[in-house]
């Protein structure tokens, strides 16, 4: 293979592997946007109750940095389900908003939603998931030095629903589903070269600025 | 021989796993009016499971530390007891947990990235003059999101960590629908405390 034609692959692949398709699906039953005081907090959660999978922890705090940037402070989700303990786990969390009103209706736990000034939840569900993968790559270590060679592909999948509830008025504001897609490469060519596909981080993005517009920017 | 010392260590499946105590938080719950003992034993307070050869994790002390503040969001009166014989005047219920069974799954045995913990809890429930209520039996389960970067024996005690808080959160939930505890409250309500 001339160095040439050995450019141009790494070229394309550079090329290819940058490109990802990100599709945003949203439902709000109004146009308004959701109002927040400054003291107010949101919380971020991950499902945990599927048997096969549990929410992507780094996809959630990723979230959650995407909106600590806004007026409202974003609380861990440790925090939040260790403040709520043990209503949060992944046995009693509840599934939809009439448990929720279930839950609520317990005045402990509703002062200490209180107490602890958290206004919405959002809760996150998704995965992160590896397929096709194609090619081979050789790598191998002699007396005068090691390298790889080859190529490998694999696709990407990224799917989150993100569904916001307010605490308060114990309704749900607003429903998120972001799909991503792309595939990632590493070529050998004594050093392997990876060349990956942002899904995961593209998908969060997507999803932190699309949240992020539903909040009323200042209220009271 | 320091490389061929160090690849033996690493494949070895031997671990030795202590949880720690303050993992667990406080509840948020309402206590009922009930005064109770809890017998906590020494074999409880120092209870180590040997779920596979060569591993070993101790949890003891972490599980007087989760069952005291889960009891405590139970009931309004709550004392720790070594024996029955222990339980104060005016206790109402005596309650006796202990550890039936543990379980554990590592990525070796399962082929998933996760390391899995089950604990299976009794609480035998009884009056203070020793007439048995009921025996709970109480399944728990924990595993952690996944392994990747974390030691086997971090992932291990991450694991029981879950499993315990899961003991704790069921005992919060379900302990008031035990049907012969339910009968015993509604003849206590109608009798008098």
């Amino acid at each position: 293979m001339s160095f040439s034609r050995i450019v141009m692959l790494l070229a394309s692949a550079s090329l290819c592997a940058c490109a990802s398709t990100t599709t945003i699906d949203d439902y709000r039953p109004t146009t308004e946007l959701i109002e927040i005081q400054s003291h107010e907090k949101v919380a971020v959660l991950g499902r945990r109750d599927a048997g096969h999978y549990e929410t992507d922890t780094g996809f959630i705090e990723c979230l959650g940095n995407q909106l600590d940037g806004s007026h409202f402070d974003v609380v861990p989700e440790q925090a939040f389900i260790d403040a709520l303990y043990p209503w949060f786990e992944p046995r009693t969390a509840p599934k939809g908003i009439k448990r929720l009103r279930n839950l609520m209706s317990d005045p402990v736990v509703k002062a200490k939603v209180a107490q602890e000034n958290i206004r919405y939840l959002v809760w996150l569900d998704g995965e992160v998931e590896s397929a096709g993968h194609a090619g081979t790559m050789s790598c191998g270590i002699g007396p005068t030095g090691g390298g790889c060679f080859g190529y490998a592909s694999w696709d990407k999948n990224v799917f989150f629903e993100a569904v916001v509830w307010d605490l308060a008025d114990l309704t749900e504001e607003a429903r998120i589903r972001v799909d991503s897609e792309g595939t990632s490469y590493v070529i050998g060519i004594v050093a392997p070269i990876p060349l990956l596909s942002p899904v995961k981080s593209q998908a969060c993005e997507g999803m932190g600025a699309k949240l992020r517009s539903y909040f009323a920017k200042e209220v009271g | 021989m320091l490389v061929a010392g160090a690849m033996l260590t690493g494949c070895a499946t031997s671990a030795s796993v202590t949880v720690d105590t303050n993992r667990f938080p406080t509840v948020v719950s309402q206590p009922r009016d009930i005064s109770a003992a809890i017998v906590m034993d020494h074999e409880f307070r120092n209870f180590q499971a040997l779920p596979l050869e060569k591993v070993d994790i101790t949890f003891g002390a972490a599980q007087v530390d989760l069952w005291t503040k889960a009891f405590d969001g139970l009931f309004d009166d709550v004392q720790i007891v070594n024996s029955k014989a222990e339980a104060p005047p005016g206790t109402d219920l005596v309650i006796i947990p202990s550890v039936q069974e543990v379980q554990l799954s590592t990525p070796n045995q399962s082929y998933l990235n996760v390391y899995e913990v089950w604990i299976k809890y009794r609480l035998d429930i009884e009056t203070a003059d020793g007439v048995p209520i009921d025996s709970w039996f109480l399944p728990a389960y924990g595993k952690t999101p996944d392994s990747v970067m974390l030691s086997r024996t971090r992932a291990i005690e991450g694991a029981t960590v879950v499993a315990l808080r899961d003991a704790g959160a069921k005992l919060l939930l379900d302990f008031y629908r035990i049907p012969a505890v339910h009968v015993w409250i509604e003849q206590r309500q109608q009798v008098g405390p």
